[in-house]
């Protein structure tokens, strides 16, 4: 009951945050981002109660809230922590109050304005992890645009209205279809079975014919897929990446892509498990594209941000592939490689938007030698270039490895899924691109010849120290004992698993393939 | 017929007609023309009042059998429709400071008031007429430029047409059914004779006509920009309202079956899809949301396909929802002295600058028009398209969706030139006043409301 409250703590707090910031007076922006980030910090401590409450061997929802909302369409105010969302909770709060102080100097103009949508963002990305019912995750879902089209369109670079307009554009398109998919899911069970729920319990339990299962998938996928971004559906990503300011950045490499790979994990693919396992293969192979694709694409670019943005595309590709293998092991990896991308490339826009502050330019040719001019800053980049790449030791290892050793397990095991052992294979090239890109970026940036544009500039300051020392510690931490972490998403992993093996279509005897109203017709 | 059951059957109405002689007299008799103001909002608000009271107690009865009758959604429909009218009668203080203004609308209410509680085609095209003809008025009210008289003309001559096919559709099925209780239109959909198909298509167009739905939508966008903000919000929402809630009344509970549902389902689809896809290119907000609205009587008309039942609430809710926000946008806009010039969107450039509080308003509005969520906007689309879908129509309803993607550029457009200016550009928009701002929190409230408690709402409906 009292991790309830706190859990509801944690969501509400970024809303009244943002309310309580209407009334600072304008002109007081020290005012704002003082208190923003006290506001961040105390939601990232209350959000560490939750962890360190929550139970791994208990199954089903923790810290939960049940209310009836609107009784008459089955739908319900249910919020809950389990082993599917609880790392990205934990994810979330923690940047927070890093991209907040992240972008203390960075922004200057529409100081309320920004902060005030930082916390809308917050709250509607909270809001969509902890969701767990339909239509309140798709309010959260679709409430996360909002901020963000403002973040980019009003803070972000020359291009700003193209990217910002591109990036709403694309993933309102995929919610638009995933709304009807979510219409047809619950009235086809009305009407076939008799449900009136959109909890995500009760849609777990539905039987839907195979052929209903792979048009929702595709619906469901679509906008997933879109929000990931796989190939090829990522060409917003690059533009908005690009035009954002590095707090919008961070939110979307930390976070929001998230959403796309959570969406797969925590719906898609459970609620239509046949149609899952029919895609498997060709999912595998879209993932591999991605993490291949996305690594080449990075390996040619020559603006700095473009180069973390298509390795993103590149490492999203590995938590997809580690959910289709629907081996344990590649499950477990995907949550890691979430957590860990989030702390990696989140780390690695704001080391961006640093020397971006510095230098003005994003130009990689521009840059060279900053080890010797930068010292610190060439430390803390070369740790997360590292955990990017997935050195042991570094977050990004755990998550990349146990993929790929579940993705083989997919593919040698005769299993629920059969991924092609050449797409595993594939894969590992992912690995050796990953390093090739940002070794040989790393190199052009921090060694090599000194040119530092606009210099001289000074190093880090204790700001931006405390961020990186603090960022760096969790990818430490996660590649060092990711034993604390996993075991809290080992059951949800399982629980993942067992729903998407086993077959789900309905009965042949209870159902033709064509629902009543329609045979009306 | 029962004295004390008319006076509470009809409180709402009888509210309306008191303030509207008290109007009147005040006119004659008084110079103190700025107590119109207040003495409309009192009435309308109380006659709101009255209607959710009669609404909350459960009032049934037909005081005049056969003609007008009330149960409680109705009542709740006149609530919700007169609550609209409050913030629209006060955002006309700048425009309308004094004057015709109020009778007119007030008259008009009635006639909405009508609608909601018609049960003859008599009573019905009463209401109709009664709500249009001192719209005529308004429109030229607003007479700043010669194309106001021109669009007037032309949503007079139009209307006319609508009400003349209405009156003939009436006839007609009188002279297929024997009746001109509204069940005979039930009756008419399930016959097969040709008199009765022919009726029935009458009445309908005369529907699409009133309510702007392709290719019967050309008034629309010149008679919204004719006439001055205020009266377009009345029409762009309570006209609409009238017109719709007449439309759920005719057609009850009866069950539309092919080839009326093939009409009904084609011509909003199209609506939907030219509505968003015009509206891309306009230059003013009055003629964006005149093609918006175009756009959404298609979702509205949606709500009308497959079986009765939930139509009536899918109409009225999203009606309110669609109200409160359109309302929302033009009573934040604040005036300019130049009337052509302030909803220009060009004008609207750099609003958040100069007037944040109106342009977080009017941003709200546009995405809650867009049917983003949270706002209530979503709800209301999902409620028509998940009947939309009940009823059978699932390929319908997906591209009615993706039309209704297809609108989110040009309402995203309205925030990107409030917000993403970079330098303060000013639109020569004055202050915003206390009254409009006072109009706009009501909204605002309403809003909010819908969007935390829809279940409420949908309940009583």
């Amino acid at each position: 009951m009292a991790d309830a409250t706190v859990l509801s703590l944690v969501l509400y707090l970024p809303l009244a945050g943002m309310l309580a910031i209407a009334a600072i007076p304008a002109g007081r922006d020290g005012a704002v981002r003082a208190f923003t980030l006290a506001v961040m910090v105390v939601q990232f401590l209350l959000s560490l109660v939750l962890y360190a409450h929550f139970d791994p061997a208990a199954p089903g929802l923790q810290a939960a809230t049940r209310l009836p909302w609107i009784p008459a369409w089955g739908v319900s105010y249910i919020i809950g922590l389990d082993g599917y969302n609880i790392l990205l909770v934990i994810l979330t709060t923690f940047l927070g109050p890093l991209v907040t102080a992240g972008a203390f100097s960075a922004v200057t103009k529409e100081v309320k304005l920004f902060y005030a949508m930082v916390f809308l963002i917050q709250f509607a990305m909270l809001g969509t992890f902890v969701a767990q019912d339909l239509f309140l995750f798709y309010l959260f879902w679709e409430a996360m645009l909002i901020p963000m089209f403002l973040i980019i369109g009003i803070w972000g670079g020359e291009r700003r209205i193209y990217a910002t307009i591109k990036f709403f554009l694309y993933t309102a398109f995929g919610s638009i279809l995933m709304l009807a998919a979510v219409i047809y899911l619950v009235w086809s069970l009305w009407s076939t079975a008799g449900i009136t729920s959109f909890a995500f319990a009760d849609l777990y339990k539905a039987r839907l014919p195979l052929e209903t299962q792979k048009w929702l998938l595709a619906a469901f996928a679509l906008s997933f897929a879109i929000k990931v971004p796989m190939v090829p559906f990522h060409t917003w990503l690059p533009d908005a990446h690009v035009e954002a300011p590095t707090a919008g950045s961070v939110i979307l490499a930390g976070v929001l892509l998230k959403m796309g790979t959570y969406g797969f994990m925590k719906l898609g693919f459970p609620l239509f498990p046949d149609a899952t396992r029919l895609a498997a293969p060709m999912l595998a192979m879209l993932s591999v594209l991605s993490i291949v694709y996305g690594a080449c694409l990075a390996l040619v670019q020559t603006d700095i941000k473009k180069i973390i943005a298509y390795s993103s595309i590149s490492h999203l590709g590995y938590v997809m592939l580690g959910l289709v293998s629907l081996d344990l092991l590649g499950i477990q990896g995907a949550i890691m490689q979430m957590v860990s991308h989030g702390l990696v490339a989140g780390g690695l826009f704001l080391m961006v938007g640093m020397i971006y502050e510095r230098c003005h330019t994003r130009e990689l040719a521009a840059y060279g030698g900053l080890a010797k001019v930068l010292p610190v800053y060439s430390v803390f980049f070369l740790i997360l270039t590292l955990a990017s790449v997935g050195l042991p030791t570094t977050s990004g290892f755990t998550g990349e490895f146990l993929v790929l050793l579940g993705a083989f397990n997919a593919a040698w095991k005769p299993a629920a899924v059969t991924i092609p052992v050449w797409v595993a294979g594939v894969a590992v090239t992912g690995v050796v691109l990953g390093a090739l890109y940002m070794l040989w970026f790393a190199q052009r940036f921090l060694f090599g010849a000194e040119r530092v544009p606009h210099g001289p500039v000074a190093d880090l300051n204790l700001r931006e120290k405390s961020i990186l020392v603090i960022l760096v510690a969790a990818v430490f931490w996660l590649g060092l004992f990711p034993d604390s972490a996993m075991k809290r998403t080992e059951l949800a992993a399982r629980e993942y698993q067992e729903l998407v093996a086993a077959p789900r279509t309905p009965a042949a005897t209870k159902l033709t393939g064509t629902l009543p109203a329609e045979a009306a017709r | 017929m029962n004295f004390t059951a008319v006076s509470i059957a009809m409180a709402p109405e009888h509210l309306l007609l008191a303030g509207i002689v008290t109007l009147l007299i005040l006119e004659i008799a008084s110079d103190k023309a700025k107590a119109a103001l207040p003495i409309a909002v009192v009435f309308v608000a109380a006659a709101s009042a009255a209607a959710a009271w009669l609404g909350f107690t459960g009032w049934t009865g037909a005081p005049f059998p056969g003609q007008f009758d009330l149960a409680p959604p109705a009542s709740f429909t006149k609530a919700i429709v007169l609550a609209l009218a409050v913030p629209v009668l006060l955002a006309s203080k700048d425009d309308f400071g004094k004057g015709e203004f109020y009778p007119l609308v007030l008259s008009s209410l009635y006639g909405v008031c009508l609608l909601a509680s018609a049960e003859s085609f008599l009573t019905l095209f009463l209401g109709i007429e009664l709500m249009s003809i001192p719209v005529y008025v308004l429109v030229l009210m607003g007479f700043r430029r010669p194309e106001s008289a021109e669009a007037a003309l032309k949503y007079l001559v139009l209307s006319g047409t609508a009400s003349a096919s209405f009156l003939m559709g009436a006839s007609l099925m009188y002279g297929s059914t024997g009746s001109l209780a509204l069940e005979s239109f039930a009756l008419a959909l399930g016959s097969p004779r040709l008199l009765a198909g022919t009726a029935v298509v009458m009445v309908v167009s005369a529907f699409f006509l009133k309510a702007a739905i392709v290719p019967f939508h050309g008034w629309a966008p010149d008679a919204y920009e004719a006439a001055s903000v205020p009266s377009t919000a009345y029409m762009a929402v309570l006209v609409k309202a009238g017109v719709l809630v007449a439309a759920a009344r005719v057609f009850g509970k009866a069950p539309v079956a092919e080839p009326l549902a093939g009409l009904l389902a084609i011509l909003p689809l199209v609506s939907i899809v030219w509505g968003n896809i015009a509206a891309m290119r306009q230059a003013g907000l009055r003629r964006m949301i005149a093609y918006s609205s175009i756009a959404h009587a298609g979702y509205l008309f949606f709500a009308f396909l497959g079986d009765g039942p939930g139509r009536f609430q899918a109409v009225v809710f999203y009606l309110a929802t669609y109200g409160v926000m359109n309302i929302l946008a033009f009573t934040a806009l604040p005036s300019h002295p130049e009337d052509v010039e302030r909803d220009r969107l060009e004008n609207l450039k750099g609003l958040f600058r100069t007037h944040p509080f109106a342009a977080l308003l009017i941003g709200m509005a546009m995405l809650s028009l867009a049917g983003i969520p949270p706002f209530p906007g979503f709800v209301g689309k999902f409620l028509i398209f998940k009947n939309v879908m009940a009823a059978g129509y699932t390929t319908y309803a997906v591209l009615g969706l993706v039309g209704s993607y297809l609108g989110i550029y040009f309402y995203l457009r309205v925030i990107q030139y409030m917000f993403m200016t970079p330098e303060a550009v000013s639109g020569g928009h004055a202050p915003s006043r206390g009254v409009a701002m006072g109009a706009s929190l009501i909204c605002l409230a309403g809003s909010i409301l819908i969007a935390v408690l829809p279940g409420t709402f949908l309940a009583r409906l």
